[in-house]
């Protein structure tokens, strides 16, 4: 069997020429790399496509960001960061116990203040908010506007925007809250009907309600100390934080009296409902039905209680304490734990009490120690209620008719001697001027105790 | 061959499609958590509600950004309203959108707790929920195991998280270290627990309670079985205070079967003997339900169901509730109705807060038919 039919004519020793099957082994060729190096600049090429595409994509398409930033990161990084929210917050409420350093300590006070047709006390209210020493941003502010007719939110929400604008970064506060909320009003609130002995009891409840609404739609952990402030106080140091602060009592409160018009005395004690219980009030509070309320300055109910405002001395120790079983709600100054604790404003009756009174009742129920400062005063406006409204205007008509008189008995003396007449002018200008002083009349009636 | 290998590594058409694969690619593992359109609602409707500030409410979460001033200061807390008048708490609780804060004193930590929380079936978008632990070391283990729990479900699918978390810590020692069911539940430590326990809550919900919360569920962190529509079945009636029937499901040795047995004692209807009771008591005395010290003869909301016919809707007047699971408007919290850490008309606690809801003037409901289990220890 011939295995050879291409070489007929025996061997040759070198190919002759070029041929077609030149697979020329002699030749250098390089030896094949492996796969992975082989195609290493593909996949290098597409890893950074796939990334420019990917970043393409996130740009294009922002919604996509919150999706795609927790699976690059596997979860890891970005916990809860596609909505951008935080949700969970941890406070541990022993840190936040108030102590009588509190701006040392940076502790947060919660500042309540419930208005109602208030507009023309914001004014002088803001004054003494900007005027406070204790650290702006510590103080959260919180504000009730309940059954109000007049402007008053208006005007409270500009005058809010004003301060946390305020070119002075210390100047802003911390939380600003403002609640609106009517509780249908079925007490008139002009003064008379206002300190009306019937009316009391539904009063009192109505303003603890509104107290309660407020605390407890504002008051958060962060909270050491509460601060309740009424707005129409007139005058009040600015330090008053501290100064309540320092005793480092878990309620404190202090005197409160309002100036009067010289024919009225100059000066009287406004809140009469910081008191030491008494036992004649005791056996009141037993004899009388479970919704029944006592309330404080009223004939009706006659308890013979020590009041914080009567032990003022103008030259007293500003520091002495009382202790209070019943306060009044002005000013007052507490621990955040008082009120974390569930000590309110009883809007029922709360043995016999209710409101601040009743504050202060169960304060001592739950045993906190409740003190008044008797010789630290700050002064509540004075409003002239319809008898000195009354009274006023008699002595207004008084004075014109006085005038009258005067002018009447000028003009006589005119005709009498007009080359006189200069002096006598002037004559009469003096005899006016005294008769409005207060020497020139006695004194009608000093109202009794105030009605608050 | 060659040739074919070097075309394939230059070819660009080639390279074009491998892009695109990669893009699709991309796309396609995305796409299970990009927002499906309804998630994308509640995540906008959930931005909207959030505080812009984290001086805010602990009811809303707040954005994590904050504002900076023209001169570079940090821009102050905004002025924020609050209009309380449009605040509703109805029977149609879901649809008027309500939120509701689900408030829990944990002593310890479940899983079961946490699921059947989970498995609510009102919007999560809703609820926000608060817990209050004591800084014991038994709290601690609570809550980190909570904290766990916690981060799982708030990086979850959206739609199962909830609106905001808060946690508390409290700020005094709860009296008894134990919290053994026997030494528990014994009469002469059960006025200082209880005490104790009252603080606990009033702290939580005082702090926590925000402007914009309409109902408060009250929840044991040792209620483990609810019905998932709990919310909406309790606000429906839309009473002051409701509270269901809390029982617990036990294995009956003898019937060789599970079954169901009565566990909070607190909700009841008074008695005549009670009240005598109580008259004669000094004003720091308590009386307390389910001791035989004291027989009191009140009707017990636990053994009212009627199993052969159970009706879930079924209401009764109640005077004492328990507070394993309760429902409160928050406008009851708000007027001042707390838990009394102290004997008001000789009760205390949730038996306290229904005498007070009802002092001002709220009506206090029970679903005797209605049940929630408690775990068994």
């Amino acid at each position: 069997m011939n295995r050879h039919p291409a070489y007929p004519k025996g061997y040759s020793a070198y190919p002759r020429g070029s041929s077609a099957f030149s697979i020329s082994p002699n030749r250098f060729q390089p030896r094949s790399q492996p796969a992975f190096r082989r195609r290493r600049q593909l996949f290098q090429r597409l890893i950074l496509l796939g990334g420019i595409s990917l970043l393409l994509a996130v740009f294009i398409f922002p919604s996509w960001r919150a999706a795609i930033l927790p699976a690059i990161s596997l979860g890891l990084l970005h916990p809860s960061s596609d909505l951008q929210l935080q949700t969970v917050r941890y406070y541990d409420l022993s840190e936040v116990q108030g102590t009588e350093k509190g701006w040392e300590r940076g502790e947060r006070v919660l500042m309540l203040t419930p208005l109602r047709d208030a507009s023309s006390h914001l004014d002088m209210f803001f004054s003494h908010l900007r005027n406070l020493t204790y650290p702006h941003n510590l103080i959260d502010l919180a504000f009730l506007v309940s059954d109000s007719r007049d402007d008053t939110l208006e005007m409270l929400t500009t005058m809010l925007e004003e301060v946390q604008n305020a070119k002075d970064p210390k100047m802003a506060f911390g939380e600003i809250s403002v609640i609106q909320k009517d509780f249908g009003q079925k007490v008139q609130q002009d003064v008379e009907s206002r300190h009306g002995f019937e009316a009391q009891a539904d009063r009192r409840k109505l303003m603890a309600q509104a107290r309660n609404w407020l605390l407890s739609a504002t008051l958060r952990p962060t909270h050491s100390w509460v601060y309740w402030r009424d707005a129409d106080v007139e005058t009040a140091p600015p330090t008053i934080l501290e100064d309540l602060m320092r005793h480092n009592k878990d309620v404190t409160v202090p005197n409160v009296w309002r100036p009067l018009p010289d024919w009225l005395g100059g000066e009287q004690p406004y809140d009469l409902n910081s008191w030491q219980e008494s036992d004649t009030a005791l056996e009141l509070a037993a004899s009388l039905d479970e919704d029944a309320v006592i309330v404080e300055g009223y004939a009706e109910y006659a308890t013979w209680r020590p009041h914080l405002a009567y032990l003022r001395d103008p030259y007293g120790d500003p520091d002495m304490e009382m202790e209070l079983d019943g306060i009044g709600g002005v000013s007052i100054l507490a621990k955040a734990k008082v009120f974390r604790a569930g000590v309110h404003f009883p809007a029922f009756s709360f043995e016999r009490h209710a409101e601040t009174e009743g504050f202060g009742k169960m304060a001592r129920r739950m045993k906190f120690s409740v003190v008044g400062l008797p010789h630290y005063v700050i002064w509540h406006k004075y409003e002239p209620s319809v008898d000195d409204l009354r009274h006023m205007a008699e002595m207004e008509m008084e004075r014109q008719t006085r005038e009258r008189e005067e002018q009447e008995r000028q003009l006589a003396q005119q005709k009498e001697g007009s080359q006189l007449k200069a002096q006598d002018l002037t004559n009469g200008d003096a005899a006016k001027g005294s008769d409005e002083g207060p020497a020139a009349h006695p004194l009608k009636d000093v109202k009794g105790s105030s009605n608050k | 061959m060659a040739v074919a290998r070097s075309m394939r590594r230059t070819s660009p058409i080639s390279l074009v499609l491998a892009a695109l694969l990669a893009f699709g690619f991309i796309c396609f593992m995305l796409s299970p958590s990009t927002p499906s359109a309804a998630t994308a609602v509640t995540s906008q409707q959930r931005q909207q509600d959030a505080a812009e500030h984290p001086l805010s409410p602990p009811t809303k979460p707040f954005l994590k950004s904050q504002p900076v001033r023209s001169d570079g200061y940090k821009a102050a807390p905004p002025v924020v309203h609050y209009d309380l008048n449009n605040l509703t708490s109805s029977s149609n609780s879901v649809m008027n959108g309500e939120r509701i804060l689900i408030l829990t004193p944990l002593a310890r930590f479940y899983q079961e707790y946490w699921d059947n929380l989970e498995k609510l079936s009102y919007p999560h978008e809703l609820i926000s929920l608060g817990f209050i632990a004591p800084k014991t070391k038994d709290g601690n283990t609570a809550v980190s195991a909570l904290e766990k729990a916690i981060s799982r479900t708030q990086s979850g699918p959206i739609d199962n998280r909830f609106a905001s978390i808060s946690i508390l810590r409290q700020d005094f020692d709860p009296p008894l270290q134990s919290q053994d069911e026997k030494v528990r539940h014994k009469l002469s430590s059960q006025k200082e627990r209880r005490e104790s326990m009252s603080r606990a809550r009033n702290s939580l919900v005082f702090t926590t309670l925000g402007p914009s919360t309409s109902w408060i569920l009250w929840l044991d962190a040792d209620i483990v079985e609810t019905p998932a529509t709990l919310i909406q079945d309790l606000t429906r009636h839309n009473q002051p205070v409701i509270v269901p029937n809390c029982f617990q499901r036990y294995y009956d040795s003898s019937e060789r079967k599970w079954d169901i047995r009565p566990y909070d004692y607190n909700s009841w209807i008074d008695s005549e003997e009670a009240q005598n009771l109580a008259a004669n008591m000094g004003p720091d005395d308590i009386l307390l339900e389910g001791y035989a010290e004291l027989p009191t003869y009140r009707t017990l909301m636990a053994y009212l169901p009627d199993f052969s016919a159970l009706d879930p809707h079924r209401m009764v007047a109640l005077d004492g509730v328990g507070g394993t699971a309760l429902m409160v408007k928050a406008d009851v919290h708000r007027d001042g109705a707390m838990f009394p850490a102290f004997p008001f008309y000789h009760l205390l606690e949730t038996e306290g807060f229904a005498k007070m809801a009802r002092r001002l003037g709220y009506a206090v409901f029970g679903l005797p038919d209605y049940f929630v289990y408690h775990y068994n220890e």
